[in-house]
């Protein structure tokens, strides 16, 4: 057995190691190391929650947008539910309106971000589609090979969907314009119209490009499977055996209906579904059930703090940080529903809004023009890398459809109140119930004398990179990692055992050369440094750690966010 | 025009980095390539949101993949080169993403850039590949030729700072004086630090401009202006007294709504934010004073008229009389008067 630690992993937001404990497969083939269990961990703490107490409650959502600066707006939409429960207030239905197109703008760059700079260098390198990969030779390489030409066109679009967040919000990230009961921003029919215009930009890439580049990595999945089947003499059918979790999907909903906000905040007091939003609630376990909001509890046995484990976080006190805790390893405490393990984020979000079979129509929201459809199927039931990134391709294309909805429906409610003003309240309870990008997410916040009493956060990488709980199970992420291949071979030669042929043309480089994708990678990999990326040294032996990160990162880790209370 | 070390600076503060930027972009791109010299940048993060990186990723013109495949590279003969180490964007993880932080110390004397991003904690509430962000920061600095601090957490300690300050969190400024290191950090606070004013920023280390600093050591070509004096568009309202009560309805200043303006220095309506598309104000909500030392304190609540806003935010002994003035004068004697009687009625009532 070995021990393989990945610290930091990069290309996340926060300060994430995970520690995987290795074992030996032994097949036809030979000897395989695989992990047996996985140990996540986060690495900072900052306290936010205590330091909100004491404050205007209305500060609370620009306060904690600052838990995390890639989804920043989702924490402020979060908190800001929160505080309007608290203060019985409801946001005007063009309030909703306005917000819908904000978060859906920045969902849009966040999903983009991720799915091209984030998990799309391995995703590219492994599915050998130049595209995708990072434009490692340079402006010349993106042009002449195509290397990372949509790796650059995505910094390009997620920039113009941040640029509607900034118009309507003032700036990105953190943005300022949200108010209990309403927005600050009054929206203008010279607004709407400029948001169209970017729109229209940005809907055609997603459709074109993005659905597209997806289509080929799905494309190169099948092979992905049978050469690793082969390598390894075991049945892996492609990035769909890998990073396969518990199955359990939790979702709070997105997007509600503006004409329906009741519905929307019934789930606050009893079990639901939010069926009125775009998307839904639930917690799926094989079936869709209702969500309820009393099954949530977390734990911390495994987590620096001497608070007391298994409470509900209207119950949980400000953290009491112990660095110096027995058997604790992580800064992240682990939320349980029901006491089990659930997996949250956009797969999650697809599963309890239209279960395993999704059908998305790829209509030009302004030319009228009909591509078909976006259809995607559950290819593991138990969640995997490849459905991971379908769902949030998916979420982008739904919500770059539905933009052009809440525009239109803005337009007829224009020259109406914006926000109610309402009082501030002297004691009460609220909480907000929103998604990040990656995942469910949860505030509350307790109101005494007009100020902030208790405050919690319950985040999508707690859910997702939590440690083992009281029960001793271990965090979804924690489970998706058993099992992994940690290939002792450079990535460019699991390229080359993927892909032997040579069929790789570098002469529009000036070099007459047909060169196998393996050799390709290889002089552009050496040259950036990166010949050894991947790779971890343990007693002498080298293990590549490419598909465990492919798996980490299709969880879409967020750790400042799960360490506003926790050291990882 | 060509574009001098002498009128660098003179021209970004008398256009506004976004104008400058725009109208000497191609300038700028030929005066660093003349440098042919590969730059080294490692970009750290600490207690940090990573909102500053986000920030960076949104700048327009130069758009990153410009800077960093054109300006950073320049002609050093290597293609595409990410900064040495950036946590956040690099390729490497693990043991290899270490390996790129030791070589940037190694990187040509003279070029060495360290941007830091994030507050500076207490040991043991940070820790990246088992070693302490401090070590990871003073270890970096001695080798750094130009130290650039973004956002509020790593100029003033921004919000995890904030009171009670649970893990004692400050500024790599304020770090540094502790621990003996006298080196000249350059502050870009807002939260989190516009794109535009980093460009330009390293654009002036790059090509070998000096950038002036204010007493709180951000550059003065961003920095020196009022916002409520001297730039915002509403200020005619509120000289005729005519005020926003509820957010997003009406038209008016955002004053009453909480808007510190008049306590905050910084050319936000000027440069404004994602490719100039807006800033907070311009949208309807009130400015929160983010560029300022002692945010979020001073500054809360944020939706209220601070009653002692003039002496709680400015410090005396720390600012010149003319700022001082400019400012009382500024906010107007009504201002003034009602918030010296409101002070009084504290006083009272305690
Ligand atoms: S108080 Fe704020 S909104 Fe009003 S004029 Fe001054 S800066 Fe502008
Ligand atoms: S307008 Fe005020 S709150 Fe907004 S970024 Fe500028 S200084 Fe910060």
């Amino acid at each position: 057995m070995s021990n393989v630690v990945i610290d930091p992993v990069t290309r996340i937001e926060g300060h994430l190691r995970v520690e995987m404990h290795t074992k030996t497969l032994e097949t036809s083939t030979g000897k395989w190391t695989v992990v047996d269990k996985a140990y996540c961990s986060g690495t900072m703490f900052r306290g936010i929650e205590i330091i909100l107490k004491g404050r205007d409650p209305r500060d609370a959502w620009i306060i904690t947008q600052r838990i995390c600066g890639v989804c920043p707006a989702p924490h402020a939409e979060a908190s800001m539910q929160a505080i309007e429960a608290a203060f019985d207030v409801k946001p005007t239905p063009l309030a909703i309106l306005v917000r819908n197109i904000l978060h859906g703008a920045y969902y849009i760059y966040d999903h983009i971000i991720h799915t091209y700079l984030l998990i799309g260098p391995e995703l590219g390198v492994l599915a050998k589609y130049p595209p995708m990969v990072p434009p490692a030779l340079g402006k010349e390489g993106i042009a002449k090979l195509n290397l990372g030409s949509s790796y650059a066109q995505a910094l390009d679009i997620q920039r113009k969907a941040n640029e509607i967040v900034a118009m309507w919000g003032g700036k990105f990230p953190h943005h300022q314009t949200e108010y209990p009961g309403g927005m600050a921003v009054k929206p203008t029919a010279d607004k709407i119209a400029k948001t169209l215009s970017k729109m229209t930009e940005i809907w055609s890439w997603v459709a074109n490009v993005m659905v597209r580049d997806f289509t080929k990595i799905l494309e190169a999945n099948e092979r992905i499977g049978e050469a690793v089947s082969a390598i390894l003499d075991v049945d892996f059918r492609g990035l769909q055996d890998l990073g396969a979790s518990t199955g359990n999907f939790l979702s709070y909903g997105l997007f509600p209906d503006h004409e329906n906000y009741d519905d929307w905040l019934s789930i606050l007091y009893s079990p639901g579904y939010r069926k009125s939003a775009l998307i839904q609630a639930g917690a799926w376990d094989g079936e869709r059930k209702a969500f309820d909001l009393k099954k949530i509890e977390e734990y911390v046995k495994y987590s620096w703090y001497d608070n007391a484990s298994g409470l509900h976080p209207s119950e949980e006190d400000l953290p009491k940080p112990n660095k110096e805790k027995s058997d604790a390893y992580s800064w992240l405490k682990a939320p349980r529903y029901d006491k089990k393990v659930y997996e949250v984020g956009p797969l999650a979000r697809m599963i309890n809004t239209f279960g395993m079979k999704w059908k998305i129509p790829i209509t030009n929201p302004v030319t009228g023009e009909d591509f078909g459809y976006f259809e995607y199927e559950v290819q593991n039931p138990q969640g995997s890398v490849i459905d991971r990134v379908a769902a949030r391709v998916a979420m982008t294309l739904l919500i770059a459809n539905k933009m052009f909805d809440w525009l239109e429906e803005a337009k007829s409610y224009l020259g109406e109140k914006v926000t109610v003003k309402k009082d501030k309240v002297r004691e009460r309870e609220g909480f907000g119930l929103w998604e990040a990008p990656r995942g469910a997410l949860l505030h509350y916040i307790k109101v005494r004398d007009y100020k902030i009493d208790r405050y919690q956060a319950v985040v999508p990488s707690t859910w997702n990179f939590s440690p083992r709980d009281d029960f001793g199970q271990a965090g979804a992420a924690e489970k998706a990692l058993e099992g992994t291949w940690l290939p002792e071979m450079s990535v460019a030669e699991i390229c080359d055992a993927i892909y032997p042929e040579k069929d790789i043309d570098l002469s529009p480089l000036g070099i007459s050369k047909v060169v196998s994708w393996g050799e390709a990678l290889t002089p552009a990999l050496k040259q950036l440094g990166l010949a050894r990326l991947n790779i971890e040294k343990v007693n002498g032996n080298e293990y590549n750690t490419t598909l465990a990160l492919l798996v980490i990162r299709s969880f879409d880790p967020c750790i400042a966010c799960a360490v506003h209370v926790l050291r990882c | 025009m060509k574009l001098t070390r002498r009128n660098f600076v003179k021209l970004v503060s008398a256009l506004g980095a976004s104008a400058f930027l725009t109208t000497y972009k191609s300038d700028i791109v030929a005066a660093l390539e003349e440098n042919k010299d590969y730059w080294h940048i490692a970009w750290l993060n600490g207690g940090a949101c990573t909102g500053c990186t986000i920030s960076f990723a949104q700048t327009a013109d130069p758009d990153i993949l410009q800077i960093l495949t054109e300006i950073l590279v320049g002609n050093s003969g290597l293609p595409i080169v990410l900064p040495d180490y950036m946590e956040t964007i690099h390729l490497a993880s693990g043991s290899l993403a270490e390996e790129f932080k030791e070589k940037w110390k190694s990187g040509k004397a003279g070029k060495r850039i360290l941007i830091v991003e994030g507050v500076i904690q207490d040991p043991g509430y940070c820790v990246i590949a088992g070693k302490d962000f401090r070590e990871h920061v003073l270890d970096a600095v001695r080798y750094a030729d130009a130290i650039i601090a973004v956002g509020q957490c790593a100029t003033f300690g921004g919000i995890p700072a904030a009171k009670p300050n649970p893990t004692n969190a400050k500024g790599l400024a304020d770090f540094l004086k502790e621990e003996g290191v006298s080196k000249e950090v350059i502050n870009l606070p807002l939260c989190p630090v516009n794109a535009d004013q980093l460009v330009v920023t390293l654009a002036a280390v790059i090509i070998g401009a000096k950038v002036e600093l204010d007493d709180y050591g951000r550059p003065k070509m961003f920095f020196s202006t009022n916002m409520h004096n001297d730039l915002c568009p509403y200020r005619p309202y509120y000289d005729k007294g005519q005020f926003i009560e509820t957010p997003g309805e009406g038209e008016g200043c955002r004053y009453k709504i909480g808007c510190k303006g008049p306590v905050t220095w910084t050319d936000c309506p000027l440069r404004k934010w994602n490719n100039s598309t807006s800033y907070c104000v311009e949208a309807g909500a009130p400015c929160i004073g983010c560029s300022e030392p002692g945010w979020p304190d001073k500054f809360s609540p944020f939706y209220e008229e601070v009653p002692n806003l003039t002496s709680a935010i400015i410090d005396p002994t720390k600012l010149g009389t003319g700022i001082f003035g400019a400012t009382l004068a500024g906010i107007g004697v009504h201002a003034v008067r009602r918030s010296l009687r409101r002070r009084k009625e504290v006083e009272e009532n305690e």
